[in-house]
């Protein structure tokens, strides 16, 4: 797990779509208290080793959609492929990061992370060094014996980061990982997901609804609106990598980019579109 | 700034939000620790230990209680109907003599231990079954809240009809109240585990085996330490209940024996070694469940 064994390359260079989400339709209730549409005929595709965030007001659907992809839900219509597979359950190689830090409250630092080890199948033999290398690339040094109760949220989430990256996905499925930390956590958070992104090359869908969070971090931004949740633009970043998440924020191109998501998400109310077979 | 890996000029270490650091690192980094404050701090806690004084002021509240209990029994009331601190302490001394202080109690403590046990057992097999299938728990629930709504008291006839006068029917006794606890206990337990817990770990492909081991089973642990608590004194009344409706040994015995001959002085006697036991018992369960919960978990209080 060494920083400096990094591709310069900033493009993707394999451009086979890693993951493609077809005409998806997500439903819930339909008993006597009516029906709630979550997503509506949602269309998108994400190359591999592509970074893409999904920002959108709250109910808008991007989480269903992550748990649409990760296989813990299926869609009521359409298809999700992952590798050319139809996902029907969760998939290996796929990796869910929750807004919440959701760690087992009665394993160390150590053993939560070391979780990810056992269920991604690494050797027993491996599994402390490989631990070791984790809490040191998260700034976890000297805690690996606490218990999550006496860490703060910055550090729990931390330690949630530490145990995706055991498990070594493919896929990284990002639901607001970093939306209950507080700005300066948060910038320090997202900087060093995009450097491990850097390093692993692995694929990203990153869910938020902080909209210079989503342009600084990604290669791609999707804006999706609510109720029902679908998909009304989609912005490819053309800012340079690698990137500097806190100085890119000072180029005008941030700025235009930045506007143009603000501008689709404040004018919804203006183009009403038919939907709904 | 930007460095050419990609990396920025910052690190989560030198930024760092939380006010915690390692233990290892703490060293003189902080700049304020001159400490000059020290000496005040210490002004505060001069006097007693507060654990001295604690146990100094119940002592006190023990003394005088005896001393009020004997004062009243040698005049305005009399040791027939209150008997004595100074009597009792006697009995108990000639009970400790002869040995039957230790086969009582003994038999009693056996007989609520075995129903304990074997509750704790099939109580939770029980409750982890119906946790497991919820649609079992719904069709089975009117008559499972009937049962356990009885008083179980009741059932007291039943099993000596059916066990005995002997130790077999206080077992079965004391598992028909304890039982119940643990399976509702292990119930709730389970509906409370954290689904965000086993949704994150379905996503990371774990089996239902794997879930069951590492979550579910970890989460029931103070669920179950809850219903041993609350068990340990209903598995005593069990025991000491069998005993009262027929038995020939055991401190429940002891009692009724000593009340059927207006020996007022052989009823407190038992109910002092009675108290003594479960006391005991409760704080053996209190240090297990500290040494089994260990940091990183709160006791559920219920």
């Amino acid at each position: 797990m060494t920083l400096n064994a990094i591709s310069q390359s900033s493009h993707v260079s394999e451009s086979a779509a890693k993951l493609i989400v077809r005409n998806v339709t997500m439903a819930y209730g339909g008993d006597r208290l009516g029906t709630v549409v979550a997503l509506s005929d949602v269309d998108l595709q994400l190359l591999d080793g592509e970074f893409l965030s999904i920002v959108g007001p709250s109910g808008c659907g991007k989480s269903t959609l992550l748990r649409l992809i990760s296989g813990l839900e299926r869609p009521v219509r359409g298809s999700i492929e992952l590798d050319g597979k139809l996902v029907e359950a969760p998939t290996p190689g796929v990796g869910f990061m929750f807004q919440r830090d959701v760690l087992l409250p009665w394993a160390t630092v150590a053993q939560n992370i070391d979780i990810g080890h056992e269920l991604a199948g690494v050797p027993r033999s491996e599994r402390a060094a490989r631990v070791d290398a984790l809490t040191s690339l998260l700034g976890l040094d000297g805690f690996e014996k606490h218990y999550p109760a006496a860490l703060s949220g910055g550090m729990r989430q931390r330690v949630s980061l530490g145990r995706l990256l055991a498990y070594a996905p493919k896929l990284y499925l990002m639901d607001e990982p970093f939306g209950a930390l507080d700005a300066q956590t948060k910038l320090i958070m997202g900087q060093e997901l995009l450097r491990i992104w850097h390093t692993a090359r692995k694929s990203m869908v990153f869910v938020t609804h902080d909209i210079e969070e989503a342009v600084a971090l990604s290669d791609r931004v999707v804006v999706m609106t609510g109720r029902p949740g679908r998909i009304c633009l989609d912005v490819n970043v053309d800012l340079p990598r690698p990137r500097d998440t806190w100085g890119v924020r000072r180029t005008a191109r941030f700025r235009e980019l930045c506007d143009l998501i603000w501008q689709q998400l404040m004018g919804q109310g203006g183009e009403p579109q038919p939907h709904h077979a | 700034m930007l460095k050419s890996d990609g990396s920025a000029g910052f690190s989560p270490m030198t930024v760092s939000t939380n006010t915690l650091t390692p233990p290892s690192a703490t060293g003189s980094a902080d700049p304020s620790s001159s400490q000059d404050w020290l000496p005040a701090l210490e002004t505060r806690r001069r006097g007693l230990p507060r654990w001295l004084r604690l146990l100094l002021v119940r002592g006190l509240i023990g003394a005088v209680g005896l001393a009020a209990w004997q004062m009243l029994s040698n005049s305005a009331i009399g040791s027939v109907w209150i008997s004595s601190p100074s009597l009792i302490a006697t009995r108990l001394w000639q009970l400790h003599a002869d040995g039957s202080l230790y086969v009582h109690t003994g038999v009693t403590v056996l007989q609520a231990f075995t129903g304990l046990t074997i509750g704790f057992v099939v109580g939770i097999a029980i409750g982890i079954v119906l946790g497991t299938l919820p649609r079992v728990a719904e069709a089975i629930d009117p008559f499972f809240m009937g049962l356990y709504s009885l008083p179980r008291i009741a059932l007291a006839p039943l099993f000596i009809i059916w066990f005995g006068f002997g130790f077999l029917s206080k077992i079965v006794m004391v598992f028909s109240l304890v039982v119940v606890v643990f399976i509702l206990n292990t119930m709730n337990g389970l509906r409370e585990v954290d689904r965000d817990l086993i949704a994150l770990m379905r996503t990371m492909c774990a089996t239902r085996f794997f879930i069951f081991r590492k979550v579910q089973l970890q989460s029931l642990v103070p669920w179950v330490f809850a219903a041993l608590r609350i068990s340990i004194g209903l598995a005593l009344i069990g025991s000491v209940l069998g005993e009262l409706l027929g038995a020939n040994r055991g401190l429940g015995w002891y009692i009724e024996q000593s009340g059927s001959r207006l020996d007022t002085t052989g009823v407190f006697a038992g109910l002092f070694v009675l108290m003594i036991a479960a006391v005991v018992i409760n704080e053996l369960v209190k240090l297990l469940e500290l040494l089994a919960l260990g940091a990183g978990r709160a006791p559920k209080s219920e």
